[in-house]
C-alpha cells in the first residue's frame, strides 16, 4: 500500500471517477498527456488522466526511490531505474533475444515477431518515457514534412514546417531547451527574427572540441553532392545557462525539482552523466514538471495505476462513449477493479505501441485499417574507438555535440539521412563501459591498486562513441498487432511488433559505418568498432554485418494525413473515424526524419491543445456529473 | 576588528567585507552537518540544508555584488577570512556557538538560532555593551567615545550597512557624483548563479543594494513574521524546524504548526564526527590527516576561484561546480573513517585554511 500514500492530495480514486464526467480524458501521463491537460486545464475545463504505471514521482522522495535503484542496479539500461510492474510491464531491453525465423519470442513483454529484434523501450510510469529520455531537442528539417514531393519516398505531412513551428516555439519554452540559435539554423531549419533559445547552449565538452578541431572543414561527397561536415551542440531539454533575450529580454526562469512540498533542488545541469535512465538532480526535463503546473490548478485527476483496457464506441454515431480501464491497488496483485471513464473529449497519449495496443484491442482497426502499421523507429549504428589522446570522456554530459549535416540533401531520394552524436560517455552504450572496462582490467589484465587506476582512465578517458542515427520511413509490414494468445496478467492484450529494416535504410547504416572509418582516421582514431555475429541485433547487408540498436522513439502507428482513407488522424491528431478520439505523440507523424520525437510530439501536443480547446468552448455547457 | 558608524566609503567596503565573512561563516557547519549524513537516508534533512547551504551561497554573492558596485574588491582567499570554529554569534545580551557537528538535534538548535537571532525591541538597544567572547563572528562597533558595543544581532548590522549605503549616496548626489561607481562587468548576474529559491541581484544602484540587503537579511526569517519570506519561499527558520516538528509546511500554515506531509528523520543515520575537529586531532603522519590537509587546501583553491569570479570573471563560477564535488567527495571520505584512539569517533573536514607559503 505504500505506494498510495505518497502524493496522495492528487489522487482520485476510481470509484470517484466512475461517476464523473469530466470535459477531457486522457490516457497516459506522459509528455503529451501532460502538455494537454495543462493547457486545458489552465482555461477552466476539467481533465482526467489515467495512468497505467504507479504515480509516486512527483515528490523528492518518490523520484529519490528512482536513483536508489537505480545505483544498486547491476544494469544500467533505460528501465533500470522503474520497478517492475506485472500489472503495466514495460518493454527492457535486458529482455530482447536473438529470433528464430518463423518464431515469435514472447519472452518479454512485447512480443517480437521479427525479421529483426528491437530492444527499443518505453517507461509506463508517471512521466513516461521522458523520465529516461535523453533530453535531445531537435527541430525536424522542413524537407523531412514533404519527403514524399520532394524525394519520392515515404509520406508527406498534412502540415509544414511553418505550420509547426509556433507550435516548436511553445515546446521548447514547456520542456526548456538550452542551445544557441545561430548554430541551429541549417538545411532550412528557420527561426522567426530575434529567436533565442530560452537558454544558451549546453557548453562544448573537451572531447567535442577535439573532434571539432579534426573534423571541422572536412569534406564529403555522398552521391555527387559535397558535404563540409561541422560539429555543432545539440538543443537539448536541460536546465544551462538562462538566456536574458529570451521572450524578448524577459529572461527565462528554469524549471528545477517537481514535488508537492516546497523542496528547491534540479538547477542547472552538473554533468553527471546518466541522464539516461534519470537525472540525479532534475536538471533534465520530465513530464513531471509540467505535469505538476496542471495539477496545481485544481482541475485534473491524476488516477495512477489505471490501465486503460477498451476504447467503447457507441455504433450510432462512431463517438467514444467511454474508456474502460483496471485498476490495481498492488503492483504485486493482479487483483483489480474494472472502471469506466467518461468525457467529452478522450485522447489517447500513452505511446505510439499502447496507443496502437490499445485501439487495436478494443477492435478499432481504423476504415483505413493504418492503425499499428507504419511502425517507425530510429535505427542506431554505433561506432568507437581510442582517441590518440587523452580526450576528459566521461565528463560533462551524455552528449552535448553532434554532426547534423548528412540529415538532409539531395541522396534523401536512394538513401536515408542520418544525424551523429558525439557520446561524453564513452563506450557506455556499445559495450558496457566503464563497467566492462574495469572487468577486462582486473580479470584479463591481472590489475590492481595504482595500475589499476591508471589503466582504467588511460583506457576510459581516451574514448570515442559516434552514435549514427538513421532515418527509417514508413512501412506497412513494420506493425502493431495483438494477438489472443499474448496476454499481460491483467488480462489485457500484449503488443505483438513487426520489424524490418528496409535497403534504403540499410543503405544509409552502410554509408555511416564508412564516413566513421573516415572519421576516425582523421583524428587518428585506433577503431575498435566489432559487431557480433551471435547479437540478436545484428544484420548482414552487402558483405558487411552491423548491429543496429533501437532508438527508443516508437512512431508511426497512427498516421496523420488528408482523409479517413490514407491515414488514422488529421493535421490536428483527432481520429477521422471517432470524432470525439484524438490519438496523440509520435505515433501520428508520418516520418520522423532525423530528429528525436520529443520535441515534435510537445509541438503537436499544444496544436491538438489548442483544437481540442475551440471545439469544447463551441459547447461550453458544462459536463453533468451523472449517477454510476 | 571594530567597525564605526559609516560616514567614509572605507568604513562601507570594511562592512561588506565583514558581511561576506559572516554569510561565509555559515557555510562550513552547514555543509559538515550536510555530508555527515548517511548516503541514501535523511532524504528530507538533506535537502532542508542543501537549500539551505546554496542560498547560504547566494547571500554571499549578493554582498560581493554590492560591495563591487560600491568599489570594493571581494577577497575570499586572505588570511582570516574562514573562522576558527567554534566561532560566535550574537543573540542579544549573550553570544551563542556555531561549531562545526554532525547532523543532530543539537546542531538544528543550532541552526535555528543562527537563522532567527533575537531582535532587539527598542531602537536604543541596537547596540549593546556587553563583555565580548573571542572568535565573535560579527565585529564590534567602536562607539564615538572609542568604547566597543556590540551590534545586538545579524539583523542591526545590516540595518547600519543599509544606513550607510543611503548615507553616502545621498553625500555623493550632492556632488553630483554616485557611489555605485563600480564596474557592472564585475557583478554575478543570473546568467551564471540561480538556485531554486531566490534570485541574484545585480546591483547597480541605493534601490537594487537595499533589495540585495533585504533578501540576505530576510530569507533567514522570513517576512514580517510570516513563515514566507519576500519570494513566497519558506525562510530557512522554517524549514529547519519541519525537521524538529516532523512535518512540512504548506501555504497557508501559522507559524509552528506546519499542516503538510510527514517528514522522518532518522538521527542515527549520521557518521559520528568529532565536533570542531582540527588536524591536531589526526596523527601524524597518516592518511586521514593527508586528507584533511587536502580537503582544507581544496577549499582554499575554491574560495581562489570565487574571488576571480567575483573580480570580473564570472564564468568560473562554472568550474566552481566541479570544485564543489571534489570537496564534497574529500569530505565524504574523511567522515567515513574513524579517528585512531578516540573509541568511535569519525574524522571531519576541519576547515584551517593553509597560510599562504613564505616566498
Amino acid at each position: 500500500m505504500s505506494n498510495t500514500t505518497l502524493g496522495k492530495p492528487h489522487r482520485s480514486d476510481p470509484a470517484d471517477v466512475s461517476s464523473s464526467i469530466y470535459d477531457v480524458v486522457i490516457v497516459g501521463a506522459g509528455v503529451s498527456g501532460a502538455i494537454i491537460a495543462n493547457e486545458l486545464s489552465q482555461t477552466g475545463f476539467r481533465v482526467l488522466i489515467l495512468e497505467a504505471g504507479p504515480g509516486h514521482d512527483l515528490t523528492i522522495p518518490g523520484y529519490e526511490q528512482y536513483l536508489s535503484r537505480f545505483y544498486a542496479s547491476a544494469s544500467k539500461d533505460n528501465n533500470a531505474p522503474y520497478p517492475r510492474n506485472r500489472n503495466a510491464p514495460m518493454p527492457r531491453s535486458t529482455d530482447v533475444r536473438r529470433l528464430q525465423p518463423g518464431e515469435p519470442d514472447a519472452s518479454g513483454y512485447i512480443v517480437q515477431n521479427g525479421p529483426l529484434a528491437l530492444d527499443s523501450t518505453y517507461t509506463r510510469v508517471v512521466g513516461g518515457t521522458t523520465m529516461h529520455w535523453e533530453g535531445k531537442a531537435l527541430r525536424m528539417l522542413p524537407e523531412d514534412f514533404e519527403m514524399r514531393t520532394r524525394f519520392g519516398r515515404g509520406l508527406d505531412w498534412p502540415i509544414s514546417y511553418e505550420q509547426l513551428a509556433p507550435y516548436y516555439r511553445k515546446a521548447e519554452f514547456e520542456l526548456g531547451v538550452s542551445a544557441d540559435v545561430e548554430d541551429q539554423a541549417y538545411h532550412g531549419i528557420r527561426f522567426d527574427p530575434g529567436y533565442v533559445y530560452p537558454m544558451r547552449g549546453i557548453p562544448a565538452s573537451y572531447l567535442d572540441k577535439t573532434v571539432a578541431r579534426g573534423l571541422n572543414g572536412a569534406e564529403v561527397t555522398l552521391r555527387g553532392e559535397k558535404f563540409a561536415l561541422t560539429v555543432r551542440g545539440t538543443p537539448q531539454a536541460r536546465n544551462g545557462v538562462p538566456n536574458p533575450r529570451y521572450d524578448g529580454g524577459k529572461g527565462y526562469v528554469p524549471v528545477g525539482a517537481v514535488s508537492v512540498e516546497q523542496v528547491e533542488q534540479g538547477e542547472r545541469c552538473q554533468g553527471n552523466n546518466n541522464c539516461v535512465p534519470i537525472c540525479p538532480v532534475q536538471a533534465k526535463y520530465h513530464a513531471g514538471k509540467t505535469l505538476v503546473k496542471a495539477l496545481a490548478t485544481g482541475r485534473v485527476k491524476l488516477l495512477p495505476q489505471a490501465v486503460a483496457s477498451k476504447v467503447v464506441i457507441d455504433p450510432g454515431n462512431g463517438r467514444v462513449r467511454h474508456i474502460e480501464f483496471k485498476a490495481y491497488s498492488d503492483p504485486g496483485s493482479t487483483e483489480h477493479a474494472t472502471g469506466i471513464a467518461r468525457g467529452r473529449v478522450f485522447v489517447l497519449a500513452a505511446n505510439a505501441v499502447e496507443n496502437a495496443r490499445l485501439m487495436l484491442a478494443s477492435d478499432l482497426p481504423g476504415t483505413s485499417n493504418l492503425v499499428g502499421r507504419n511502425l517507425m523507429d530510429h535505427p542506431f549504428l554505433l561506432t568507437w574507438g581510442l582517441m590518440p589522446e587523452i580526450t576528459g570522456t566521461l565528463r560533462g554530459t551524455q552528449s552535448t555535440s553532434g554532426i547534423q549535416d548528412l540529415r538532409g540533401g539531395a541522396f534523401r531520394r536512394h538513401q536515408a539521412a542520418f544525424a551523429v552524436s558525439i557520446h561524453n560517455d564513452g563506450w557506455s552504450w556499445a559495450t558496457g563501459s566503464p563497467y566492462s572496462v574495469l572487468a577486462d582490467i582486473v580479470d584479463r589484465q591481472n590489475q590492481f591498486g595504482a595500475a589499476l587506476r591508471r589503466r582504467l582512465v588511460d583506457q576510459v578517458s581516451r574514448q570515442l562513441q559516434l552514435a549514427f542515427m538513421v532515418e527509417l520511413l514508413p512501412d506497412q509490414n513494420n506493425r502493431v498487432t495483438v494477438d489472443a494468445r499474448y496476454t499481460d496478467p491483467l488480462g489485457n492484450l500484449r503488443p505483438v511488433i513487426s520489424y524490418g529494416l528496409s535497403d534504403y535504410t540499410l543503405d544509409g547504416i552502410a554509408y555511416s559505418r564508412r564516413l566513421s572509418r573516415l572519421i576516425f582516421q582523421r583524428l587518428g582514431v585506433e577503431d575498435h568498432t566489432t559487431y557480433d555475429p551471435l547479437d540478436y541485433a545484428y544484420v548482414s547487408y552487402k558483405g558487411e554485418g552491423y548491429t543496429v540498436r533501437g532508438g527508443n522513439h516508437w512512431a508511426g502507428t497512427h498516421i496523420m494525413g488528408t482523409s479517413a482513407k490514407d491515414s488514422v488522424v488529421d493535421g490536428a491528431q483527432r481520429s477521422w473515424d471517432h470524432e470525439n478520439l484524438y490519438l496523440v505523440g509520435a505515433g501520428s507523424m508520418p516520418t520522423t526524419g532525423t530528429s528525436n520525437t520529443t520535441l515534435t510530439l510537445s509541438a503537436l501536443s499544444f496544436l491538438t491543445a489548442e483544437r481540442i480547446r475551440g471545439e469544447l468552448d463551441q459547447d461550453r455547457s458544462p459536463a453533468t456529473i451523472a449517477a454510476a | 576588528m571594530s567597525l564605526k558608524r559609516i560616514t567614509t566609503l572605507d568604513e562601507l567596503h570594511n562592512y561588506l567585507h565583514a558581511a561576506m565573512q559572516l554569510e561565509h561563516a555559515t557555510i562550513p557547519p552547514y555543509l559538515t552537518a550536510l555530508y555527515s549524513i548517511q548516503p541514501g537516508t535523511n532524504s528530507a534533512a538533506f535537502h532542508v540544508l542543501r537549500v539551505v547551504v546554496v542560498e547560504e551561497m547566494l547571500h554571499l554573492t549578493l554582498a560581493a555584488n554590492i560591495l563591487n558596485a560600491v568599489g570594493g574588491a571581494p577577497d575570499l582567499a586572505r588570511e582570516g577570512f574562514v573562522p576558527l570554529y567554534p566561532a560566535y554569534l550574537p543573540d542579544g545580551e549573550t553570544d551563542f556557538e556555531v561549531g562545526l557537528q554532525r547532523f543532530s538535534r543539537e546542531a538544528v538548535e543550532t541552526f535555528l538560532r543562527i537563522e532567527r537571532p533575537a531582535r532587539s525591541s527598542e531602537e536604543s538597544q541596537r547596540l549593546v555593551r556587553r563583555q565580548r567572547v573571542d572568535r565573535g563572528l560579527l565585529p564590534t562597533f567602536r562607539a564615538e567615545d572609542d568604547s566597543d558595543l556590540h551590534f545586538y544581532s545579524i539583523g542591526e548590522f545590516y540595518q547600519e550597512i543599509g544606513r550607510g549605503l543611503a548615507y553616502l549616496q545621498e553625500e555623493k548626489a550632492k556632488s553630483g557624483e554616485t557611489l555605485f561607481s563600480g564596474d557592472p562587468a564585475r557583478q554575478i548576474t543570473p546568467d551564471y548563479y540561480y538556485s531554486g529559491g531566490g534570485e541574484i541581484i545585480p546591483v547597480s544602484n541605493l534601490e537594487t543594494a537595499q533589495e540585495a540587503i533585504r533578501l540576505i537579511s530576510e530569507q533567514g526569517e522570513g517576512f514580517g513574521k510570516r513563515i514566507y519570506d519576500y519570494e513566497g519561499e519558506l525562510s530557512h527558520y522554517y524549514r529547519f524546524q519541519q525537521l524538529v516538528l516532523g512535518r512540512y509546511y504548506r501555504k497557508g500554515d501559522a507559524p509552528d504548526h506546519p499542516s503538510g506531509g510527514p517528514v522522518d528523520v532518522d538521527w542515527d543515520a549520521v557518521y559520528p564526527v568529532k565536533t570542531n575537529a582540527c588536524l591536531a586531532d589526526y596523527p601524524q603522519p597518516s592518511e586521514l590527516h593527508a586528507a584533511a590537509v587536502e580537503f582544507n587546501a581544496r577549499y582554499k583553491d575554491f574560495l581562489g576561484r570565487l574571488t576571480q569570479a567575483f573580480s570580473g570573471r564570472p564564468e568560473l563560477l562554472l568550474d566552481a561546480v566541479g570544485d564543489m564535488f571534489r570537496i564534497r567527495e574529500t569530505a565524504s571520505q574523511l567522515m567515513r573513517n574513524p579517528i585512531p584512539g578516540t573509541s568511535g569517533l569519525n574524522a571531519a573536514p576541519t576547515f584551517e585554511m593553509p597560510l599562504p607559503t613564505e616566498t
